[in-house]
């Protein structure tokens, strides 16, 4: 028996295939639990956060920078 | 049939959905000596009648004549069986007052409390717990009812004034020294590495609640704060009640006050309570905010009084196009037209509005994806957004029917949801079990303890909380070494 420590993050399919693909540049999931979990390493938890946010900035459309 | 079921299920869920009022919560958790203390006085006893729900009111007026105990059933009696819970819930309630007597077979009022609220109605007696009038002073005028409701106002919004535009960066008029420190107590601001202070996410849910509210919660403050500065917490009690029953627009003598109670004046004066000609005065007069501590008036002039006293009277006639409570027009394509000018009421919609134009009685604004999400990001909720709307909606939206476009609320919910697409828990990932019989074993010992998180028998492995692995580690360590 093993235990890892780490953070579970619970999150929809589209944002985990997010996850995925950030996880191929620069390496940061721990274990790929099924289509909503993931367990990736805990001092990695903000810039996961951060760069996500940043990724999905770029899929919306504001009126207000028109 | 369901429908007839809901219908009659609903007159009994509507008490439990109005909330008791804010102090309540604080008198039962204070000792029955202390409240058989505070029930000596007329004016308390009113004053917390009058903060109770309208059953428990009933069930005190119904003992209050009656000189003898009468027997639980012959009240229960006068309860139809679909409203027994109720009676039951506002019966704890007033027993956990100590109002009514703690007994399973009479009840009676409590003695001192009787006695001080039959004095409170018929008049009478010589306890000066409403207060005592001041010598009238033919030299001076008497204070007028403008003069302290703007007075009110000015502290008042002073306070929040402050609380707002500490995130921003401005600086304004700097409240005294025991508001901030009561602001920083109350969690609704602090410091951060010894820079100025800065508002919460507390702070800000703060600023969109009503003002009974939030005179309410930083009263509460003061009164948790009273009990560590060794006042009297009777005394204190006791003139807050004693304010909330003055009359308005009265002068009041402090001879008769207690030395706690001077103590106090000088702090209800910086909240804006209370109105003093000088700070040696003998006399003192309680302003709006004060005489509604415990009625449902408002608190303060309403909106567009308020702008008339704080700006100057050619602009009265601009902003009495507002109603008496709102000023904010809210459109399908999230456009907010707020008809103020008075700049804590923008600088509150500042918070999640972006604004666009500005003229002497409107500001114009948007609610845009940014401004919301700054909103949110500063700890305020979509719920607090729209029921702010609501609350100060302009009386030409409430002909609508939804009072605000369903769109804007709906999209207002789905930003905030947009937010939360990710969530995290920190923990401990169990896996690589030598056996099924040994996974099932460890997660249901897990399980017990109510710490798993994620689980998946196939792999054979699960996910549980920071806080349960000690537990879950000597579990298994206590396991191999005894097999």
């Amino acid at each position: 028996m093993r235990a890892i420590k780490g953070v579970l993050l619970t999150c929809d399919s589209a944002v985990k295939q997010i996850l995925l693909s950030m996880n191929e540049k620069d390496p940061f999931i721990i274990e790929d639990l099924d289509d909503y979990h993931l367990v990736i390493k805990a001092d990695e938890e903000y810039r996961v956060r951060k760069v996500l946010e940043a990724e999905l900035e770029k899929n919306t459309y504001s009126l207000e920078a028109s | 049939m369901p429908s007839i079921q809901a219908l009659s299920s609903t007159p009994l869920d509507i008490p439990h959905t109005v909330p008791d009022h804010a102090l309540l919560p604080f008198l039962r958790s204070q000792s029955q000596n202390t409240l058989t203390r505070l029930y000596q006085r007329p004016s308390s006893c009113l004053s917390i009648l009058r903060l109770l729900g309208p059953l428990q009111r009933q069930l005190i007026m119904n003992l209050l004549w009656l000189e003898s105990a009468i027997p639980v059933s012959t009240m229960a009696a006068w309860v139809v069986p679909d409203g027994k819970k109720l009676y039951n819930e506002a019966l704890s309630a007033v027993v956990g007052l100590h109002i009514i007597q703690n007994s399973t077979v009479k009840l009676a009022l409590n003695p001192t409390f009787k006695s001080s609220l039959r004095q409170a109605i018929t008049g009478g007696g010589t306890t000066s717990s409403f207060g005592v009038p001041a010598e009238k002073d033919e030299k001076r005028q008497p204070v007028g009812i403008d003069t302290l409701d703007a007075y009110a106002l000015e502290r008042w919004e002073t306070i929040l004034h402050y609380m707002v535009s500490s995130g921003q960066g401005q600086l304004p008029t700097k409240p005294s020294q025991g508001v901030l420190f009561l602001l920083q107590r109350s969690g609704l601001m602090q410091t951060t590495h010894g820079s100025a202070l800065q508002i919460t996410s507390a702070g800000f849910q703060f600023l969109l609640h009503s003002p009974h509210d939030q005179l309410w919660s930083l009263l509460l403050q003061y009164l948790h704060m009273a009990e560590e500065r060794q006042m009297d917490l009777v005394e204190v009690l006791s003139f807050l009640f004693m304010l909330s029953t003055m009359e308005l627009g009265r002068e009041y003598s402090a001879d008769s006050l207690s030395e706690t109670q001077k103590a106090m004046l000088e702090d209800l004066r910086d909240y804006g309570l209370i109105w003093q000609r000088k700070g040696s005065s003998k006399c003192f007069s309680p302003t709006r905010l004060a005489t509604t501590l415990t009625c449902l008036s408002p608190p303060l002039p309403t909106s567009s009084t308020a702008t008339s006293v704080t700006t100057s009277g050619t602009e009265v006639s601009l902003s009495s196009t507002a109603g008496p409570q709102g000023f904010i027009i809210l459109e399908t394509n999230y456009r907010v037209y707020a008809y103020t000018n008075n700049p804590l009421q923008t600088a509150v919609l500042n918070l999640f509005i972006t604004m666009k134009y500005r003229f002497p009685n409107l500001v114009v604004g948007m609610l845009t994806r940014e401004s919301v999400r700054k909103a949110l990001s500063n700890g305020i909720t979509a719920d607090q957004i729209i029921s702010y709307l609501v609350a100060h909606a302009h009386p030409q939206m409430r002909k609508n029917n939804p009072l605000l476009p369903v769109t804007v609320q709906d999209q207002i919910r789905l930003w905030e949801l947009e937010r939360n697409r990710l969530k995290s828990a920190e923990g401990f990932l169990y896996k690589d079990f030598a056996s099924q019989a040994d996974y099932d074993y460890v997660l249901a010992y897990a399980k017990q303890l109510g710490v798993v998180l994620w689980e998946n028998t196939t792999k054979r492995s699960f996910f549980g909380t920071l806080e349960g692995h000690a537990n879950i580690r000597g579990f298994i360590e206590r396991r191999s070494g005894a097999s």
